[in-house]
């Protein structure tokens, strides 16, 4: 039993071996900064070994040629006026639908299937049926923006207020809280994440929604610019366009809610 | 302070325990009725509007409830609805299978090293925000007129769900139970097999359920622009027909299909796969 065994070296010590170039090769930036070379890589080298992928160079070449002719902020402003209105109205009305489901389960039982099924229609089925209903205008990219999203507000604002803690409120009742501080101290930090989550969420499937209802709707906007260049088989401008509304749903999404979502849960994360 | 004492309500008459139970399981019935007409009346309202929407709106534009009924009953019936339907299904499958085989190794480096959470995180996040339209259209400028294209566009779509739930199943591993295993002399293999498996199973399932709504959509949309078969392939013939009872009626047993592979098939599953743990199956 008088076996030796070898020193095992905490984590600590091992690191402190490893050389400074080291340990600065692979920190975090180092890591992001590494991704993004690669992914940059990946594309010059599928543009090469594709000829219909275009590569970095003529999609900045048109790019540049579409902020020169001034295509780029009349047609985003067309997708902002429709998509923010279609986002608005769906929030408004997800956050009052969902709040009835969380509170009763007999409207849970009425407006299930409802939104199970809104859920399951795909975007470009409103975008067909608006088109035809509404012809070419406002009207339809900005129905099929509200009906893509609603859905995901209901059920993000239901769960949320389901998740009120039962024993809270109930404490809190028992106990004469009165109602200004309950609502502030329990019920808004409980769903207000809830529904920042479904913002985010109708944020991201009204984007969609709406890009597509311009693309079959041809009545200017950001999808319909993307699409005249899809339809002459320029891809260079079709991805420069991809360029543009990728870039702006990631500013939107990263800078507004990440920070956004961080401080409404922050009540929640920091026991961890 | 000493706690009051709680006293019991009297009750209005003594039933004995059986009694109790005959009103218990009356008033569970009763509830369980209720719900269900409740659930009949939502289907029945939705119709009602739709039915209500059809007489108002222009002639043509939006067929009423029986119409539709109808036409998806001829799709069934003509023997349309196999062929087309199994083109998509295996070609969400195959997507599937291609965003499992790269999502579920990725999302393994993303939970266990943090050089590689640095690495990835910023591209996933992006790639689950692209909006589909763009997936679809590059997958067609990619594959032209082929069934490569709602391939490709499914496996993009789902990956990054695929790798942010695995990653995150990995790091709620619980890690003293890593170390005791670690402790006890137990192999990296079977650590990995009986640790960190078992836990990351339920985050997969999620995975599943999340991006199979959204993979589908994608295939469709994929085929609407520029499929050779499939369901979004008849969806878009119909259209250029300005055929819209047809155009619904093929989304309509769409969704028919899908709500059943995701109530029957992999609610199932997942019933059946965690049956051991009745905790994770609780949280739905």
């Amino acid at each position: 039993m008088t076996q030796t065994v070898t020193r095992r070296r905490s984590a600590e010590e091992m690191a402190g071996d490893a050389p400074a170039w080291r340990g600065r090769l692979t920190s975090n930036p180092a890591a992001r900064s590494t991704f993004y070379v690669a992914a940059f890589l990946t594309w010059l080298l599928l543009a090469a070994l594709f000829e219909r992928i275009p590569g970095p160079a003529s999609v900045v070449d048109r790019l540049i040629e579409e902020f020169r002719r001034g295509e780029v902020f009349g047609n985003f402003a067309d997708t902002f006026y429709r998509f923010s209105i279609g986002v608005a109205l769906s929030v408004v009305a997800g956050i009052l639908i969902g709040v009835l489901i969380g509170l009763s389960p007999m409207a849970r039982a009425f407006l299930e299937s409802p939104v199970m099924v809104g859920l399951s229609i795909p975007a470009i089925m409103w975008a067909f049926l608006t088109v035809m209903w509404f012809g070419f205008g406002h009207m339809s990219p900005i129905v099929t923006t509200f009906l893509t999203a609603v859905p995901f507000v209901i059920l993000n604002v239901a769960q949320g207020v389901q998740g009120v803690s039962r024993d809270l409120r109930d404490m809190s009742s028992s106990y004469g809280i009165p109602l200004t501080r309950r609502v502030r101290d329990l019920v808004l930090p409980a769903v207000s994440g809830y529904v920042l989550a479904g913002v985010r969420f109708a944020v991201i499937m009204g984007w969609n929604g709406v890009l597509l209802a311009e693309w079959f709707g041809g009545s200017g906007g950001a999808g319909y610019r993307a699409r005249y260049w899809y339809d002459a088989n320029q891809f260079a401008g079709f991805a420069a366009w991809v360029v543009l509304f990728v870039g702006v749903i990631i500013v939107l999404d990263q800078l507004v809610f990440e920070k956004a979502s961080r401080r409404a849960f922050r009540w929640r994360d920091q026991t961890h | 302070m000493s706690n009051p004492v709680i006293e019991a309500p009297p009750t209005a008459a003594a039933v004995t325990w059986q009694e109790g139970e005959v009103l218990a399981r009356r008033a569970s019935a009763r509830h369980k009725r209720k719900r269900l007409a409740l659930l009949v009346a939502g289907w029945a309202a939705m119709l009602g509007i739709w039915q209500v929407a059809a007489y108002y709106l222009p002639f043509g534009t939006l067929p009423n409830p029986l119409e539709v009924g109808a036409e998806m009953w001829d799709i069934v019936a003509g023997g349309a609805l196999v062929s087309d339907l199994f083109a998509s299904i295996a070609k969400t499958a195959v997507g599937f299978a291609v965003a499992g085989a790269i999502g579920a190794p990725v999302g393994y480096l993303m939970g266990r090293y943090n050089y590689w959470k640095a690495f990835f995180h910023d591209g996933v996040t992006v790639a689950g925000t692209i909006p589909a339209l763009t997936y679809a259209v590059l997958s067609l400028i990619i594959f032209g007129l082929s069934d490569l294209g709602p391939v490709l566009a499914v496996a993009l779509v789902s990956t990054p769900y695929v790798a942010l739930n695995v990653a995150e199943g990995i790091r709620g591993v619980d890690q003293s139970l890593v170390k005791m295993s670690q402790a006890f002399g137990r192999s990296p293999r079977q650590i990995r097999r009986e640790v960190f498996v078992p836990t990351i199973v339920p985050y997969v399932f999620a995975a599943i359920r999340m991006s199979f709504a959204v993979a589908w959509k994608v295939e469709a949309l994929t085929e609407v622009f520029g499929g050779t078969n499939g369901v979004g392939f008849q969806i878009r013939n119909e259209y250029q027909l300005f055929n819209i009872t047809g155009v619904i009626a093929w989304m309509g047993l769409f969704i028919v299909f899908m709500l059943l592979v995701e109530r029957l098939v992999l609610r199932k599953l997942e019933q059946r796969v965690l049956a051991w743990r009745p905790d994770e199956r609780a949280v739905q």
